[in-house]
């Protein structure tokens, strides 16, 4: 027992030994990296869950540029997110790139959620082109959803899912102090690695203008469901 | 949806009275996609198991666990890996308390299992594993198996019944005998023979007896079990190590988190056990890595529409387009952690050549150099040509079509399709005519840190370790040149505590460790210089020469060939080098040796690779090392080697030959951020001096494939991440 003793004693003061070094973050002594890491852990577990934040009409007022609204539902808070790219792609769909606060990024094709980046066990790519006619003629449909996901080690895998499509009617959705028209779908779907796993995904598309302006979508196993909201187009 | 798996009712299910119906599963949430479900729980031998016996099920590909169990004063610790879907191997160090017997107090010994899955479970037939248990030798626990395990789903309880039959050899035919079907001249277990060899003429052989459990996972956190053992643990009760009074076993299982699960136990109607598992699989981070997300592509105006924003008038030079290249890229490159070494422009092709100390997949490296470029360069460049560098020794050429990133960032399956079009071409040694970044050299570095060398399966203190700390210089006058070194102050240590001589019958090449761990208390663990370079676009050496480990100094020479998209690479090494003093300092002792080998390397596709090293060893002894490795897209890897020579296993020793498990884990795995060191370990049961290697440091084989084409593919959705 007394070698246990002083193997651990002597672990101790490795670990409390400062390490330092010439020059860049790339070349930090070990322990300072996984201290490092140790305290964020902790204190992102200590902040607990945020609640998502309510918009107010003087806000949105406010607002000048594009933005939309996400509320990741297992993180907690809102982020309100910039349109940094736009561009149509060969088949005329509008592809876009959201950014958050803290530089991660949600891509939409005709408002349907196919990539992520930096929020951890990313979306890669996703085929989402039944989901996509669906929203384009608000109408039902069956077809096959496609992820890439990340690993969240540099590897990824691709997910398949069959996917039915259902039109759940005409709602008239309240967003800040506005009232729209809208379709509801709702992209149901089953699959994955155990052919067990179901995701539900639901739009709420604008009568008029075809944009969905709501939606709940699944954007990767670490992430769970986003709620989006465009608050500004 | 529902999975089927139905069965017929077996006289089990008549004994506890209730019907058996097949295993149906509910939707899953996503969340949970990509955990694995239906691992099997582990024995105490750290193998897919029931209580002390063992099951028919293998563990999930890949998955890495490790076993701790205690009962009756014996204590076994076992790493297990599922090296492939149907193959594991499980290495073992175990004590026996109150052995008092051939010279020990308590009994230490190492072993190696391997299991073979023959059949997978299905709606009507179980799985069925053949299990070779100490499988090498003539250890203590010897013994051969076969189990078959069914699951099963009950219908008035909740939770899933499994249940294993099976029958054992060796160790495991000892209790409850039926016959000897094959043979019965099983040679008996040795205590201090030199073991390690094969005991092929052992296995099956004897006595077989039957054995069987059940497993009821009641939910998915307890789970209880309950076997009819077949070992009639005689080595141990002879010793009086403990007394053995019933072959019924029952135990109650919890799982405390996805990785780990805790049991408690009544066995053999006379002891209380415990056994701790754990289970990981590499492919599963602890902490899945965040990169920050990339800016996208900025894509250029249609051609069509804007003609002059593609003029070439930019490029009226070489010269002058490759210094404005270089001058734009130094900065974006450096935000990205990244370092630019070079670049050549043409009004259509630019070749950029950086350095990454940050990324341990290359590809995102490259991913984000590529990024760099979309940025900053003139809209006629069309051909982006990005070649990682590790100190001075390109790697390798990946080309990429601008139209071809510009138009799949946002597109379904970009991984793919990016691939497809994207040419891995050899990267020629330099890079003449191009623009140099010439801050980069002479680059001096330091760094302080505690350093932790462990020493395992000493017979009198199974774990010894020496903490100290470390200075690292390193200097590089000018590319491919390095001077560096390594002071050592140690602080605490018992390594040199270590009081027993183990006799050698060869020059003592490495069985001196205690003593330099004792005498060298402030130590120059190294001091070298080296120079690499590539000679031709798919050939690299090197030459090294000063200390170059803690017991070696002297010179070193390496050829290697590995083309960039080829599975084999063929090396050279020739060595000379001289015996240090015991203080590591600068003196020598009187044993010098040629030594070196030739080393042919394969992947042999999914993360499998070989290596063949035949040649001189230290203590002069003529053979070969054969080393098997698993190595997973994310950098983790687990191997084992052997090493036979012209040395004999007497004049060997215990252990009769060298062999070792390696494991090496990248830290982004466990810190989720970008890093890329790794952290690992070789264990050996035994360090003898036969068939021993010297450590040179910066050898050619692992800085050149981290870059090459089969590295990058396994990791290529990162040059979106």
């Amino acid at each position: 027992m007394s070698s246990v003793r002083h193997i651990g004693m002597m672990m101790a003061v490795a670990a409390t030994l400062a390490a330092c070094s010439s020059d860049s973050s790339e070349r930090k002594g070990l322990p300072t990296v996984i201290a490092g890491t140790l305290k964020s852990a902790i204190a992102a577990r200590r902040a607990g869950k945020a609640e998502s934040t309510q918009v107010t009409p003087k806000m949105l007022a406010e607002t000048k540029i594009a933005a939309l609204q996400v509320n990741p539902e297992r993180a907690g808070g809102s982020d309100f997110l910039r349109r940094i790219a736009q561009r149509r792609d060969s088949n005329g769909m509008l592809n876009e790139v959201w950014q958050s606060s803290d530089s991660a990024q949600i891509f939409l094709r005709n408002g349907v959620l196919v990539g992520t980046r930096g929020v951890g066990t990313d979306i890669i790519s996703s085929d989402a082109s039944a989901i996509i006619r669906a929203v384009d003629a608000k109408g039902s449909r069956r077809g096959t959803r496609r992820y890439v996901v990340s690993d969240g080690d540099n590897t990824s895998e691709t997910v398949t899912f069959r996917c039915a499509i259902d039109n759940l009617g005409q709602e008239g959705i309240f967003i800040v102090n506005q009232s729209f028209d809208t379709v509801h779908l709702r992209e149901t779907c089953i699959g994955g690695p155990s052919g067990e796993v179901s995701i539900s995904n639901d739009y709420w598309v604008l009568s008029q203008s075809g944009l969905v302006k709501k939606s709940r979508q699944w954007a990767g196993p670490a992430s769970g469901y986003f709620e989006m909201i465009l608050l500004k187009n | 949806m529902i999975r089927k798996r139905t069965s017929k009712i077996t006289g089990m299910a008549a004994v506890l009275g209730v019907t058996l119906a097949p295993l149906s599963t509910h939707a899953q949430d996503p969340a949970q996609m990509f955990e694995m479900r239906d691992r099997p729980t582990l024995n105490f031998y750290g193998s897919p198991g029931i209580i002390d016996m063992p099951s028919g099920e293998a563990l999930p590909d890949g998955q890495f666990t490790l076993g701790v169990s205690h009962f009756g004063g014996i204590t076994r610790n076992t790493l297990t890996f599922q090296a492939t879907p149907r193959i594991s191997a499980s290495f073992r160090y175990n004590g026996i308390q109150d052995w008092n017997d051939d010279g020990f107090g308590t009994y230490r010994d190492r072993s190696f299992d391997v299991r073979f899955l023959l059949h997978r479970e299905t709606s009507s037939l179980p799985a069925l594993t053949l299990g070779l248990q100490d499988f090498a030798g003539t250890g203590i626990y010897a013994g051969e198996y076969v189990a078959a395990t069914k699951n099963f789903t009950l219908n008035r309880v909740p939770g899933t019944l499994k249940v294993t039959g099976g029958l054992g050899w060796g160790r495991l035919g000892s209790s409850g005998a039926i016959g000897a079907p094959f043979g019965s001249d099983r040679p008996g277990f040795v205590p201090g023979d030199t073991g390690g060899e094969l005991g092929a003429g052992q296995w099956f052989r004897g006595d077989v007896a039957p054995f069987a459990g059940v497993e009821w996972q009641v939910n998915n956190k307890l789970g209880l079990k309950a076997e009819y053992s077949s070992d009639a643990y005689r080595p141990e009760t002879r010793r009086s190590v403990f007394t053995r009074k019933s072959r019924f076993n029952f135990g109650a299982e919890y799982q405390v988190s996805n990785a780990i699960r805790l049991g408690a136990y009544y066995l053999y109607g006379s002891e209380l056990g415990v056994n701790v598992q754990v289970q990981l699989n590499p492919r599963r981070p602890i902490s899945p890595l965040r990169l920050p997300a990339p800016r996208p592509y900025d894509i250029r105006p249609a051609r069509n529409a804007n003609p002059q924003t593609y003029s070439a008038d930019w490029a009226a030079s070489t010269e002058a387009a490759s210094t404005a290249v270089r001058d734009a890229l130094i900065p974006l490159l450096e935000a990205e952690g990244l370092t630019l070494i070079e670049a050549r422009s043409t009004a259509r092709e630019t070749e950029v050549r950086f350095s990454n100390q940050r990324y341990a997949a290359r590809s995102v490296a490259v991913g984000r150099v590529a990024r760099a470029m979309a940025r900053v360069l003139p809209a006629s460049v069309e051909t982006f040509r990005i070649v990682p560098v590790e100190n001075d020794l390109a790697q390798s050429t990946v080309v990429f079509r601008r139209a071809d990133l510009e138009r799949l960032e946002l597109a379904p399956d970009s991984t793919n399709a990016l691939l497809v079009r994207t040419r891995f071409q050899e990267a020629a040694p330099g890079l003449p005519g191009s623009a140099y970044n010439d801050d980069l050299f002479p680059d001096f570095s330091w760094s302080i840190g505690p350093y932790l060398s462990p020493s395992y399966f000493d017979p009198d203190e199974p774990f010894r370790a020496d903490v100290g700390v470390k200075l690292n210089l390193r200097y590089q006058p000018a590319p491919g040149w390095v001077i560096a070194g390594e002071l050592r102050q140690q602080l605490f240590g018992n390594i040199g505590d270590s009081t027993r001589i183990a006799p050698s019958a060869l020059p003592r090449v490495r069985t001196d460790a205690a003593r330099y761990s004792r005498e060298g208390e402030t130590s120059l663990n190294r001091l070298y210089v080296s120079r690499q370079w590539k000679p031709r676009e798919d050939l690299y050496a090197r030459v090294t020469a000063g200390y170059l480990e803690r017991m070696y100094g002297g010179v070193s020479a390496e050829v290697l060939w590995k083309p960039v998209a080829s599975r084999l690479a063929l090396g050279v090494e020739a060595n000379y080098v001289k015996q240090r003093d015991f203080d590591q300092r600068f003196g020598f002792r009187d044993y010098s040796v040629a030594t070196g080998h030739a080393s042919a390397y394969y992947e042999f596709g999914n993360g499998y690779t070989g290596q063949l090293d035949v040649g001189r060893y230290l203590a002069g002894d003529v053979g070969a090392t054969l080393t098997l490795e698993r190595e997973f897209s994310n950098g983790w890897r687990v191997g084992g080697f052997f090493t036979l020579t012209d040395v004999s296993a007497d004049d060997f020793g215990e252990g009769s030959f060298d062999k070792g498990i390696k494991i090496e884990v990248p830290l982004s795995w466990f810190l989720g951020k970008p890093e890329r060191r790794t952290v690992g370990a070789t264990i050996r049961p035994i360090q003898r001096d036969g068939g021993a290697r010297l450590y040179v440091p910066g050898r050619l084989y692992e800085q050149v494939r981290s870059g090459h084409r089969q590295a990058l593919e396994g990791n290529w959705s990162g040059v979106w991440e």
